[in-house]
């Protein structure tokens, strides 16, 4: 296991002593994940923090587009078979799918799991890129207009009777990077809540979910969850902090994963419609209780003009967005004010 | 009576251009901006015990705006005039109560001296972290303020036996 | 020239200054410090109040520097592929971390200022 490091924070309870630790682990979702909890003492905290990331580990096998493990079908193994056969997977993968395709009409088109050729495209001239800063290019359009034609979602055939999921079209591949995160961590909530995990946080990869709430000094209050300013070396770290609980937070922006061809920087999150990393905003924030649907739907929101997204964000209950354009400037949905902590 | 207090005005700015000179050219352990030691409280002492409260203070401001003119700037200025009233006030309302003597009226003075820079710097960085450099203020305004104190004495002394 | 009261005053304040700053050092030993840590595997603790710039050979060709000063601590450089860690602004509040994912070292400070923040959307 890969404990990194487990912070205590003395925290007296009304009933019990106990006391806030913090445990992150480097090996899941290729980033950063922390758990953040509140136990009697340190095994017990050790214990509920293992139960998470073993759990976590098991979709981040599952849901792995890039490594094969050993007796399990992943989406990998699911791609490996586009166009040969169906490939008989875990119930979550199917869950994980029917979800995306829920969020793929939510979203008119601006999430979907079946766009793995385009984005594999822009992978692999990222990864060129920044091991190799003088010779970064950008992807010739034709490349990306000749995957396009592979990205029909309903080239995906799920049979829930049979557990099994094909890709009719052999040049298609599946992504789920944009919703397996939020959405994994959404069930390990569930699951670690259904196990005594009654207060704390979760953070994968800066996607947080947070449980219950923050036990301080004796008191209960929401959790203070932090966005993140998306100039980072700003001395102010957060644009707001909002006070959450059982919420959770998710920002997609430009400064997660990028490279720079010719001076200017290419981000990670691709617009299906124009097949170009989005230039609308900055960064977009999603405020809702599901955290798979705040990771859907800030990466949805972050690829269509405000309008647009403004529309979906008030048409959705319980759920509010703030966006930061490119000057910097901000607006927000209706709501959104009432979670900002004073 | 009117040319002796022109004397000791006079005499007094003099000293205090004299003073500021000095302490411009002995640098400070910590460097904290716009403090300084404020050796030149020496002739608002002085000030004070030879003619009162009221010249003490229109001392304190010539000397903090002419001094700042030739060795400073504005925002030093705005350093010293905190540190300057703060002081005043102290000292003359110690002076009053009459329970200390020259020596610990300076003390006062000093260490309000450098509480009154310090509040201004905080407040100009907005930075609570400069506080911590207040107790080590606290020490050396004392230590200024007593030197100062003695020197004080000596001068007033001196001072009052030219009765003109 | 000089009173009992003066006396009591200069030894009244020295006393104040000297417990002021005996509190103040024991606070800062006590905190303010980055854990360093690569793969998981604490590497070396370093006191956030001693300016020191360290560079840390993670594997052979990949090295990472960090940097304390004034209280806070930044990754200066790095020769991993991205560079976030070395764009990521300097840290100093408990708990906040800097990573370096292809390298897989971090640097969280423990016991330092409390931020407002639990934790950070990003």
């Amino acid at each position: 296991m890969l404990l990194i490091i487990i912070a205590v924070n003395l925290s007296g309870c009304v009933k019990i002593e106990t006391k806030r630790y913090e445990a992150s682990f480097l090996d899941l979702f290729d980033t950063i994940t922390t758990i953040v909890g509140y136990a009697e003492d340190k095994e017990e905290f050790t214990d509920h923090a293992q139960m998470i990331h073993d759990k976590l580990m098991e979709y981040h096998e599952l849901y792995d587009i890039y490594n094969s493990y050993d007796g399990i079908n992943n989406i990998k193994t699911i791609n490996d078979n586009a166009g040969v056969s169906p490939v008989k997977v875990d119930q979550r993968i199917i869950d994980l799918l029917k979800f995306s395709r829920e969020a793929y009409q939510l979203t008119d088109g601006k999430v979907n799991e079946a766009f793995g050729a385009v984005l594999s495209v822009w992978h692999q001239y990222r990864t060129e890129g920044l091991d190799n800063p003088d010779k970064a290019e950008v992807p010739p359009m034709e490349i990306l207009k000749e995957k396009e034609k592979h990205t029909d979602m309903n080239n995906v055939i799920i049979n829930e009777n049979e557990s099994t999921v094909f890709l009719a079209d052999p040049d298609m591949r599946l992504d789920v990077g944009a919703i397996a995160k939020g959405y994994a961590a959404e069930r390990v909530c569930e699951y670690a809540m259904e196990h005594g995990f009654a207060n704390g946080m979760l953070s994968v990869g800066g996607n947080v979910r947070t449980i219950g709430r923050k036990l301080d000094g004796g008191k209960e209050v929401s959790w203070s969850v932090g966005i993140q300013n998306p100039d980072l070396e700003s001395a102010q770290t957060n644009l707001y902090i909002l006070g959450l609980s059982d919420y959770s937070l998710v920002t997609s922006g430009v400064y997660e994963r990028y490279y720079t061809v010719n001076g200017k920087q290419y981000h990670h999150i691709i617009d299906p419609d124009t097949l170009m990393p989005a230039e609308y905003f900055l960064s977009v924030s999603i405020v809702c209780r599901d955290s798979g649907m705040a990771d859907a739907l800030s990466t949805a929101v972050f690829n269509m003009p405000f309008e647009e997204g403004l529309k979906l964000i008030e048409s959705l209950e319980n759920t509010e967005a703030l966006w930061v354009f490119k000057d910097e400037t901000m607006k927000s949905s209706s709501g959104f004010e009432n979670y900002i902590k004073k | 009576m009117k040319s002796k207090r022109i004397a000791i005005y006079g005499l007094l700015v003099a000293l205090a251009f004299l003073l500021s000179y000095i302490e411009s050219i002995i640098p400070l352990p910590i460097p904290i901006p716009g403090i300084k030691l404020g050796l030149a409280n020496l002739v608002v002492v002085t000030g004070l015990y030879t003619m009162g409260g009221k010249e003490a203070f229109i001392l304190s401001i010539i000397r903090i705006v002419l001094v700042g003119f030739t060795f400073g700037n504005l925002s030093t200025m705005m350093f010293s005039l905190a540190g300057g009233f703060l002081s005043w006030f102290l000292m003359v309302l110690l002076y009053r109560t009459k329970v200390l003597s020259i020596t610990g009226v300076s003390i006062i003075g000093g260490i309000s001296h450098n509480i009154g820079q310090i509040l201004v710097a905080v407040w100009v960085v907005s930075n609570v972290m400069l506080l911590y450099y207040l107790p080590f203020l606290l020490v050396s305004g004392a230590v200024t303020g007593t030197v100062i104190g003695m020197l004080g004495a000596v001068i007033v002394k001196r001072i009052r036996k030219y009765d003109f | 020239m000089i009173k009992k009261n003066d006396v009591i005053l200069l030894g009244t304040i020295l006393l104040l200054a000297a417990a002021a700053i005996i509190f103040i050092n024991i606070r800062k030993t006590d905190g303010s410090r980055v854990v360093i840590t690569i793969d998981g595997e604490e590497y070396k603790t370093l006191d956030l109040n001693k300016d020191t710039t360290l560079t840390i050979e993670v594997a052979e060709g990949a090295y990472n520097t960090v940097t304390v000063k004034n209280g806070e601590v930044d990754m200066t450089e790095a020769n991993c592929p991205d560079k976030l860690c070395v764009k990521h602004r300097k840290i100093h509040y408990n708990g906040e971390t800097i990573v370096c994912l292809p390298h897989k070292v971090v640097l969280q400070i423990v016991g330092g200022e409390e931020s407002e923040a639990d934790m950070i959307a990003k």
